[in-house]
């Protein structure tokens, strides 16, 4: 098996808060292969944010209290300051979630984008503005050369992601993570940023996380998918195997949450019950059990460890580790 | 909120449920009452000033159970007394006490520094509640109007108008407040334009509420806080401008005792008796001080939001 | 548009002259009956005279034709003539204007020279013992009389000093008159009056700035720069303090009308020669149409000054020039 590009290993972010500390968090583990697509997929606060934040060390107030992130073998977390910054959009590259704030209001957008190469390539003005107008040309931004003057403020939504799409690539990183990269485009404009991601990664080769809740986004873009609630990760496992049939029963209620076209049309919906946990205070054991339908009595008392549960899938549950199949009506 | 009973039905475990439900409802003002409460040092300084108006009310009874003297009264064998036994903080170039001079004159700074506080306030919320509510061409007409107000420099109006009217502690307050009232518009109205948007005003205008039963029952009370801050930041800064009038001697004349006219002819003497220049300008600091940091702990209590 | 930007910033402004104008002779209107320029100086003037001075000024018309004549004799640069001595009052303001500016000008650029590296170094050092302490000193620094700071500045350097023999600074006055008004001497005169007016606004402005850069720093676009992998220090002043500045500018010039009439106090405290002082004296001796005059100018330089400020304003936030 080849050498991971990026490994993730048992990591521990915390945030201290007035109510006590938040295990944002909680023992995360996973991996990601040269040139691959992975998604990261749950629900707003299950951490999948602050993962990515921390495998850039950007976490701040956050604390990474334990675990390592290896890229190319070498530890993240124990990098100086110094060292992270060489790292940091030069071969780890982020985009995030609302390109509307994302980009600074007062510089031209050609700067904006060129700013990365004349910082780490020691790239020349010219040089690098003409690298950045290129670039942009490739995001699919029509005349780049007279656009790279504009501001942020004169793009639309769907153009000013791309921009920051322009803007993470132009050092050519190995790996880019975009946080929610849609979420706040319209539906038509989504598409296009998700087939822009889908080219990019084909033809500059650049591993790609892309984090979201939106399953039908994880479903058309990811090889591979981590399913994560409450801090931890509770499936993983190449997508269709996932959606197909999910081994973790939060999978399993995610999936059939989602209203389908051809249901009946008075059949109810059906929502996962309770609510997402408080992250100062967790459930003991299995944090999902209040909400599953499939909870045994050792799902209070122990945390399940993310195992190996059918060919191709890792699930964190009792009941599906010891052979249990999910469903229901 | 859902309650214990329901709990059984959805046949949920309580644990998130519960702790939700233990901290009861509190309405806005109490939960700002309680952070300004929390605030030691803004308590303090609201109890700073309080006394310093209840001595300001009560003068006649604190000099005459502290010092003894009059305000006015001239002795001419004491002038120039150092602060001791006889005059606790010395005596000015007419022998009159300083403290009595300064305890009268807390009624004098502190009296025009809230009736001048009163005064733009209410002129200032009316025009800015009209302007805001109906908006349109009244709007427009009243912010010209305030615009033309606050564009004068207001320390020229105030000598202006003051060789115009020569002003008594009322009218001086009268005189502050007519640029006063123009920042407090603008403010008012800034609020009354994002509370206007809140549906709970279509809701009740929708039930046929009169206006002006809008503007005080449903607008006033949200505009209160904003309101509420501007005056005890504003009782400082008035009391700040008055003092300097009437150390121009274009404000309270004496022989009335004020702050700032202590200080007219502080120049002449503070080779001698550094002490008169130094007490009445210590007093106008702590006075303005305390206003401000109970400002500043009324803004923080009110939107803790905006803390540093 | 930048054009139509600046259009709409010169009407306005137009229109709150006009509004000015009415007011102040509306204020004037009191001692319409009674005034007449240079009567103090020259009691002897004849009655035909005083009334011939009172036709031509059109003093004993209706308001309207009153507030007319006036407007028209401003729009010619006669901003009225002196009780006393029936001079111009626009000399005397031209005269003494350029001390103002020198004092006024100074202040805000000390001012703003101190307070943006305390506003920068209390946001980055948040809830240090640095920004604590120097949070205590704005909010001290904003509760000291002017007046009373301008004496006891004097006293300590001027007086004082000059007792014990040391070098001192001068307590009045732009320039020595005798052997003085070089540039060295001006300085000299100028660091006392300058240092009080400052001080009110250092205090303001660095609370301002830390604010401002604190809701900067919280921004999106610096978590952006950040992962662009750049040093911190390029962060906060590249991308940060540009963004943080552009609301100072707004406060500055918000702060102008105070700026123009605060100098008063100071000026009169340091005998300082500039319009405040002016207005002053003339108050003093009740000279209606220089105060009147001077305050009306006064005006038009804080109109102007917003005017300015707003063009600024609209210079560096490039959300409005191309918007």
């Amino acid at each position: 098996m080849t050498q991971p590009l990026l490994e993730v290993q048992d990591l521990h972010t915390v945030f201290a808060t007035r109510d006590g500390t938040v295990k944002a968090v909680d023992g995360v583990s996973f991996e990601l292969l040269a040139g691959e697509t992975l998604g990261v997929v749950g629900e707003s606060g299950c951490g999948k944010s602050v993962t990515a934040l921390s495998i850039m060390r950007l976490q701040r107030p956050g604390r990474i209290v334990s675990g390592r992130v290896l890229l190319k073998g070498q530890d993240l977390t124990r990098m100086s300051e110094y060292e992270m910054r060489e790292v940091r959009g030069r071969e780890i590259a982020m985009i995030f979630q609302d390109p509307m704030t994302s980009l600074n209001p007062v510089y031209r957008v050609g700067w904006q984008v060129a700013e990365p190469t004349r910082l780490h390539h020691g790239w020349d003005k010219k040089r690098a503005m003409q690298s950045a107008i290129n670039m942009l040309g490739k995001v699919g931004i029509p005349a780049p050369e007279s656009r790279a003057r504009d501001y942020p403020h004169q793009f639309s939504g769907g153009m000013r992601q791309r921009v920051m799409i322009a803007m993470g690539l132009t050092t050519t990183p190995e790996v880019l993570i975009a946080d929610e990269p849609t979420t706040a485009l319209d539906v038509t404009i989504q598409a296009q940023i998700l087939e822009l991601l889908r080219h990019v990664n084909r033809e500059f080769g650049t591993a790609t996380i892309l984090i979201t809740h939106n399953l039908g986004v994880v479903a058309g873009m990811c090889k591979r998918v981590v399913v994560m609630y409450a801090g931890r990760i509770v499936e993983a496992g190449p997508t269709k195997d996932v959606f197909a049939h999910p081994k973790h029963p939060y999978t399993w209620s995610l999936l059939r949450s989602i209203p389908r076209l051809d249901a009946e049309q008075h059949e109810p919906l059906k929502p996962i019950e309770g609510m997402p946990p408080n992250l100062v205070d967790l459930p003991s054991g299995c944090s999902f059990h209040p909400r599953c339908a499939f909870k045994v009595e050792r799902c209070a008392r122990d945390v399940p460890a993310l195992l190996q549960v059918g060919e191709s899938q890792r699930a964190a549950c009792w009941v599906t580790q010891a052979g249990t199949e999910l469903q229901g009506a | 909120m859902i309650g214990p009973s329901r709990v059984a039905e959805l046949d949920m475990p309580a644990a998130g449920v519960e702790t939700a439900a233990a901290r009861p409802a509190q309405s806005y003002w109490n939960q700002s009452w309680e952070r300004l409460r929390a605030n030691r040092l803004g308590m303090a300084a609201g109890v700073l000033i309080l006394v310093l108006a209840v001595i300001a009310v009560l003068a006649p009874v604190f000099s005459a159970v502290l010092t003894h003297y009059q305000p006015q009264t001239i002795n001419l064998d004491q002038t120039f007394a150092r602060p001791g036994a006889t005059h606790l903080l010395g005596s000015d170039e007419l022998g009159r006490d300083s403290l009595t001079r300064l305890i009268w004159g807390a009624r004098v700074s502190l009296g025009v520094a809230f009736l001048t506080v009163a005064l733009a306030l209410t002129v200032g919320t009316t025009v800015g509640m009209v302007a805001g509510y109906y908006g349109g061409w009244i709007d427009d007409v009243l912010m010209r109007l305030v615009d033309t107000v606050l564009a004068i420099p207001a320390i020229f109006l105030f000598i202006l108008m003051s060789i115009l009217f020569r002003p008594n502690a009322v009218t001086l307050a009268a005189i502050v407040a007519s640029v006063g009232w123009g920042s407090v518009a603008r403010l008012v109205r800034g609020e009354v334009l994002s509370v206007k948007q809140r549906d709970f005003i279509l809701a009740t205008r929708s039930i046929g509420a009169r206006d002006s039963r809008l503007m005080v029952r449903h607008l006033l009370p949200n505009v209160l806080p904003v309101l509420i801050v501007a005056a005890s930041l504003g009782v400082g800064q008035i009391i700040l401008i008055e003092a300097a009038l009437d150390f121009l001697g274009l404000g309270i004349q004496p022989p009335t005792p004020s702050w700032g006219n202590m200080l007219t002819n502080a120049q002449s003497y503070f080779f001698h008796s550094g002490f008169l220049v130094a007490f009445p300008g210590i007093t106008i600091f702590v006075t303005v001080l305390a206003s401000n940091i109970f400002g500043n702990g009324v803004r923080d209590a009110f939107d803790p939001r905006l803390k540093g | 548009m930048l054009v139509r930007y600046v259009a709409r910033r010169f009407l306005a402004s137009l229109v709150v002259v006009l509004g000015v104008t009415l007011i102040t002779l509306i204020l004037m209107d009191r001692t319409r009956g009674t005034y007449v320029p240079g009567i103090d100086l020259n009691p002897s003037l004849r009655p035909e005279d005083i009334e011939h001075l009172r036709e031509n000024l059109g003093l004993d018309r209706p308001f309207y034709v009153w507030y007319l004549t006036w407007l028209g004799s401003v729009l010619h640069g006669d901003f009225g003539h002196s009780m006393i001595d029936g001079s111009p009052v626009l000399s005397h303001i031209l005269d003494r204007l350029p001390n103002t500016l020198e004092l006024t000008a100074t202040a805000i650029v000390i001012g703003v020279l101190v307070a943006v590296p305390l506003g920068v170094i209390g946001a980055l050092r948040r809830g240090s013992k640095t920004d604590h302490a120097l949070t205590v000193t704005s909010v001290a620094g904003f509760a000291v009389p002017q007046f009373w700071m301008g004496l006891m500045l004097i006293l300590i350097f001027s007086v004082t000093l000059e007792q014990h023999g040391l070098p001192w600074l001068p307590s009045s006055g732009a320039f020595s008159a005798f052997n003085g008004g070089d540039f060295l001497d001006r300085v000299e005169h100028l660091v006392l009056p300058a240092t009080v007016l400052s001080f009110f606004y250092t205090s303001q402005w660095s609370r301002f700035i830390r604010s401002s850069m604190l809701e900067v720093l919280s921004q999106d676009y610096i978590r952006t720069a950040r992962a662009k992998g750049m040093s911190e220090r390029r962060v906060v002043y590249l991308h940060g303090l540009r963004n943080a500045l552009i609301p100072l500018i707004t406060l500055i010039g918000l702060e102008l009308p105070g700026l123009v009439s605060g100098g008063l106090v100071v000026e009169v405290v340091f005998g300082w020669p500039g319009i405040g002082k002016l207005a002053f004296e003339r108050a003093l001796q009740y000279d209606y149409t220089t105060v009147m005059g001077v305050t009306f100018f006064a005006t038009l330089l804080v109109i102007a000054g917003n005017l300015l400020a707003d063009l600024l304003y609209g210079a560096l936030d490039p959300r409005i020039r191309y918007g």
